[in-house]
């Protein structure tokens, strides 16, 4: 379990966040939901130990985290970008972290993942030669093969297009499910927070606005940024795509 | 970006060892050194340096020359940019014209000087094959050819590269609103390209200026500062402390020249897209651009023609019978042997050593967070402004009593540091391109800061390294304003030699080691751009098949 204790941050005398409190259990993906300059990605880099909290603690199954150093914390994360590099082909990529730790990963292990996320075919592709798509799954697999304690999503979706979106969307349950990874997701857009965690936490600038599960949010909206924000922009779609289909299919 | 290690600092703290030692200090010996007296320190130096005639004239004769050359160099340097960039002429030809207009880069500055010298002298080879004499080329004259072609390559990359960054659709928008020739050209051409001409014709200044080579060789009894600095340091009379007066006189316009430099920058705005058009078509456009571009270069190289020539005869140009008994003269003696070896090792160190150093200082100024960071722009900042004989000199001052007097290190240092710049400008560029996240990914999956940048950093640079390091090595090949003050007979480098040759009118040696300086270059660069482009055509590859994706 995952316990943020406090959490404050200042950026030049601007408050970042304020006083973040949050339980995460184990095997659950959680969305930080939030429009840009909220503060989510501020708090993903905090767990991540790559930004100092000024603030607060982290606790993780029991230990004080908060001055362990990035590398000793164990988590892990996707880029938004995916940070894959470019002189390197797929299968380069992945295994990269597995020559700094020897004997974590078996060779079997190695190609488990590399089956779970259907990358055969392409491992001795150049980077540049991948998709968007295929690009995600190297980067997943990377990630994975460290074996993190948490995986953390920086805007995984944001720059795939629809029908891959929603398989990744899959990918990534299946991938908590499957191996009881606690997987925290950022995200700008309410439908993939809501559709994809089991549970959303919204920060609108530096405080948490709602933390619950996505029927909580639908159901009982805490305050007004909830309803005009996430709720509206949820229900003006989905105006839409019942004009698109016609009433009877709602 | 990666949060401050130890590692860092301890690089950061060995840069700014160096720079303070081999930058700070000996520029501030100089500057002490430039108010000291018998007396204690005043303002007397300066005072009767500003009284001697002699000196007096040759600032003005060098701002007279350098001014001159200025404005020829960046109205040539545009002409031919335009051609490349603005007209039909026949692509082969635009090729050659962008190869060709740099090749004077791979040759020391003071070769020039005897090129002009064997074409346009008395008995030179254009004289003979002319007929008569042109005008006295001892002074003024091969002054101005001499710097127009030392100065032209670099204000030809300046202007050609901005040409790039011009949206050419603007012309065919000016042309729509119904603007003339005219108004469409200077809206559309020269007012984006004005603070580039501005800084073409800077650079040109200062580079004339502050130029030895050129003026040692054909400079005759005209004197120019550089020439004066030369006399007054290693003249029969030696005065360091007038020579520090000069040495700061030097400097000043140079520093006025980057500040203008600076504020030149200002003129320069960014399209936001850039398109390329089909030039229209336009005979008389394209022929008479073309003529003139050829006259000029077929010009130049007629210039450097003798220096392939005049080695090959008995004795020119009074024996015309081919001969290879002087390039066998220079390859049996050993002395000149041993000085082209000393020229490949300086270079080939300050090359690896300066790529090492600037390629670091560029990753710990784009790449980390430490504090000070911004401290090496400011280093970059002077090593662009302090010409090669003011840095020299400097050095000499500094450590004339020391241990590193009359050694390798000094030069290969003093090389490292006054072409320090640019190399560590087209790091930084390069680095900053690069995705953020690396340093911090290479963390997550184990390595350590060091181990990323060797294992991701640098494999992903190494085209823009090799240009460091053809840079670094060619320019300390042809370098004579740098170590002019620095070399013994037993550090000797092939440009230094070529100027004691010039004392025993040694012509034929002078050319044949040209010729191998030239070679050398010609070579290295090639090498240079062919692994380069292996590189870039790797990266060309993997584009083109994610953008089929």
């Amino acid at each position: 379990m995952l316990k943020l204790q406090n959490i404050s941050k200042q950026f030049d005398q601007k408050i970042v966040l304020e006083n973040i409190n949050l339980e995460i259990n184990t095997g659950e993906i959680v969305s930080l939901l939030g429009p840009s300059g909220s503060g989510k990605t501020t708090l993903l880099n905090i767990i991540l130990g790559l930004t100092k909290m000024d603030e607060g603690k982290i606790i993780f199954n029991g230990r004080d985290v908060s001055n362990v150093p990035m590398k000793d914390r164990e988590f892990n994360i996707v880029f938004q970008d995916y940070a894959l590099f470019p002189h390197l082909n797929a299968y380069e990529n992945i295994v990269y972290g597995l020559r700094n730790k020897k004997g974590m990963d078996s060779e079997k292990e190695l190609q488990e993942y590399i089956d779970f996320l259907e990358l055969k075919p392409h491992l001795t592709k150049k980077i540049g030669e991948l998709s968007g798509g295929q690009k995600q799954r190297v980067a997943l697999a990377r990630t994975l093969v460290t074996k993190p304690k948490i995986l953390l999503l920086d805007e995984p979706l944001s720059a795939l297009d629809g029908v891959i979106k929603e398989s990744i969307k899959q990918r990534i349950q299946s991938i908590a499910k499957e191996y009881k990874l606690t997987t925290i997701i950022v995200t700008h857009d309410p439908e993939e927070a809501l559709t994809l965690s089991d549970k959303v936490l919204i920060i609108n600038r530096g405080n948490i606005s709602q933390f619950g599960t996505s029927r909580e949010i639908i159901n009982q909206p805490s305050n007004d940024f909830v309803k005009d924000f996430i709720l509206k922009q949820l229900q003006i779609k989905r105006q839409n795509i019942f004009n698109l289909f016609g009433e009877k299919y709602a | 970006m990666p949060n401050v290690r130890p590692e860092m600092r301890i690089v950061y703290f060995l840069l700014a060892l160096l720079f303070a030692g081999f930058l700070l200090l000996p520029l501030s010996v100089l500057f002490i050194r430039s108010f000291e007296t018998s007396s204690g320190f005043d303002l007397s130096n300066y005072l009767s340096v500003l009284s001697n005639k002699e000196i007096i004239e040759s600032i003005g004769n060098s701002f007279k020359v350098s001014s001159a050359t200025a404005v020829i160099t960046t109205i040539l340097a545009f002409t031919l940019a335009y051609s490349i960039n603005c007209t039909r002429i026949y692509q082969p030809l635009k090729r050659v014209i962008g190869t060709v207009i740099i090749l004077p880069m791979l040759l020391p500055t003071i070769t020039y000087g005897f090129a002009i010298m064997y074409s346009f002298g008395n008995q030179g080879l254009i004289t003979k094959i002319i007929g008569h004499g042109f005008f006295d080329i001892y002074g003024f004259n091969g002054l101005l050819i001499g710097y127009v072609i030392y100065t032209l390559p670099a204000s030809f990359l300046l202007i050609n590269n901005s040409f790039k960054y011009v949206d050419k659709k603007f012309i065919i928008v000016s042309k729509l609103m119904g603007d003339g020739t005219l108004r469409s050209f200077s809206n559309t051409i020269v007012r984006p390209l004005i603070g580039t001409l501005g800084g073409a014709f800077v650079l040109s200044f200062i580079l004339s200026f502050t130029d030895f080579g050129i003026p040692a060789s054909v400079g005759g009894t005209y004197s120019v500062v550089s020439t004066q600095l030369y006399q007054v340091m290693l003249g029969s009379i030696p005065d360091f402390n007038h020579g520090a007066v000069i040495a700061v006189l030097m400097l000043l316009p140079a520093v006025l020249g980057v500040f203008l430099l600076y504020f030149l920058e200002k003129f320069n705005f960014q399209y936001e897209k850039i398109t390329d058009i089909e030039w229209t078509q336009n005979k008389y456009r394209d022929t008479f651009l073309a003529m003139i571009s050829s006259i000029f270069l077929l010009g130049m190289l007629s210039i450097f023609a003798v220096m392939f020539i005049a080695p090959f005869l008995n004795s020119f140009p009074y024996n015309l019978s081919f001969t290879f008994k002087h390039i066998l003269n220079v390859f049996q003696s050993g002395d000149l042997v041993a000085v082209y070896k000393n020229s490949f090792v300086v270079s080939i160190l300050t090359a690896i050593i300066g790529t090492v150093i600037a390629y670091s200082s560029a990753i710990l100024n784009v790449r980390t967070q430490l504090k000070g960071r911004t401290a090496i722009d400011i280093v970059s900042m002077i090593t662009n402004t302090v010409p090669g004989m003011v840095l020299g000199l400097s050095y000499l001052l500094l450590f004339n009593g020391s241990s590193l007097k009359g050694t390798f290190i000094i030069i290969i240092l003093c090389n490292i540091v006054h072409y320090f710049t640019t190399p560590y400008l087209m790091a930084k560029n390069s680095l900053s391109k690069m995705n953020r996240s690396w340093e911090t990914t290479g963390e997550l999956l184990g390595d350590s800061w060091i181990k990323t940048i060797y294992r991701v950093i640098l494999p992903n640079s190494v085209s823009t390294v090799i240009e460091m390091f053809s840079y670094y090595f060619i320019n300390s090949m042809v370098t004579i304003s740098g170590i002019i003050f620095l070399v013994t007979a037993q550090t000797s480098l092939v440009a230094s030699k070529i100027k004691e040759l010039q004392h025993f009118a040694k012509f034929n040696e002078i050319f044949v080691l040209s010729l191998l300086i030239f070679f050398t270059n010609l070579l290295i660069k090639f090498l240079c751009d062919y692994l380069q482009k292996r590189q870039v055509v790797n990266g060309k590859k993997i584009y083109r098949k994610s953008e089929a994706a």
